[in-house]
């Protein structure tokens, strides 16, 4: 699944792309190879549990990585991320489908770019935003 | 958490705006596929060699974040540290990401980590919270670009 590259001129004020992420154990697993961040609070149960947490949690660099995934995409290959920002404000516990999110806060044209704003970051299925950030791409 | 009252020492002090060491950071086709798999990444550009060179590319691209793995080796410190901390649990409380260039599977990235602020705050949940702040600024060997500038805020406990 992937939202489609956009255009500054067609890309509007208010906009917003989602994606939904699995964080299955596997997910997490292959996370942890990937960064090499092997922390066993994100993948063995009883660790988790010893630790006073419900569960085994989704890392939140990966919540990180997906806003930049939903920039890339919107940004295509004519566009460029600029920046992105989260904040890791809570845990969002293993096994819970998760929606990234990037919403179109401002366009504006800097030094020749066109360049497109978003508040975007991760929310659950009741709707918390557990990492919250800004975003800023350049669009052809 | 730390049993006393911590205020932030002279030694923790004068760490803030000092710098890390370089570490290195490998950039392999196995490093930037793993990460696509995790991530879920389907543009070719970053996994497929032939798509890569069709777009005149030198190698599979890496999506923007990734920036390779530091070089492992038995017994060495996972990070270094620029003072003695009172606190042993360390949160990730956030990041930022500039990609300023493509990276490339075989790019050797060299990275310098600045200690940008450093605070030891009340906290409801933990008593006591020390926050930090840093910069790090990732150079790719081969023709001395700065590729990406990451900046990262650690919580500890």
């Amino acid at each position: 699944m992937a939202v489609d590259a956009q255009t500054y001129d067609k890309i509007e004020v208010g906009q917003e792309f989602t994606l939904e992420e699995a964080t299955d154990s596997q997910r997490l697993v292959i996370w942890a190879a990937a960064s090499g961040d092997f922390y066993q609070i994100h993948y063995d149960d009883n660790f988790a549990k010893n630790n006073k947490l419900p569960d085994i949690i989704v890392h939140g660099a990966l919540k990180g990585m997906w806003v930049g995934k939903i920039l890339d995409q919107i940004a295509g290959t004519d566009g460029w991320v600029k920046e992105w920002d989260v904040a890791y404000r809570s845990m969002d516990i293993a096994r819970e489908p998760i929606t990234v999110f990037a919403k179109v806060t401002g366009k504006r044209e800097e030094n020749g770019e066109k360049l497109v704003d978003f508040e975007c970051g991760t929310r659950k299925t009741d709707g918390t935003v557990t990492t919250p950030g800004t975003g800023t791409v350049r669009l052809p | 958490m730390a049993d006393e009252v911590m205020e932030l020492t002279p030694e923790m002090k004068a760490a803030i705006g000092k710098s890390t060491d370089t570490t290195t950071y490998e950039v392999t086709s196995l490093g930037i596929r793993t990460f696509c798999r995790a991530v879920g990444y389907e543009n070719p550009l970053y996994f497929d060699d032939e798509a890569a060179s069709k777009a005149g590319h030198p190698a599979i691209i890496a999506p923007p974040g990734y920036l390779g793995m530091p070089v492992w080796a038995p017994g060495a410190a996972r990070r270094q540290e620029l003072f003695k901390s009172p606190f042993t649990r360390n949160l990730n409380g956030g990041t930022a990401v500039e990609p300023l260039e493509h990276v490339y599977a075989g790019d050797v990235l060299e990275a310098v980590t600045t200690l940008t602020n450093l605070d030891i705050l009340p906290s409801k949940a933990y008593g006591q919270l020390m926050v930090r702040r840093s910069e790090t600024i990732y150079t790719r060997k081969s023709d001395g670009k700065v590729v990406a500038k990451t900046r990262g805020t650690s919580l500890s406990y």
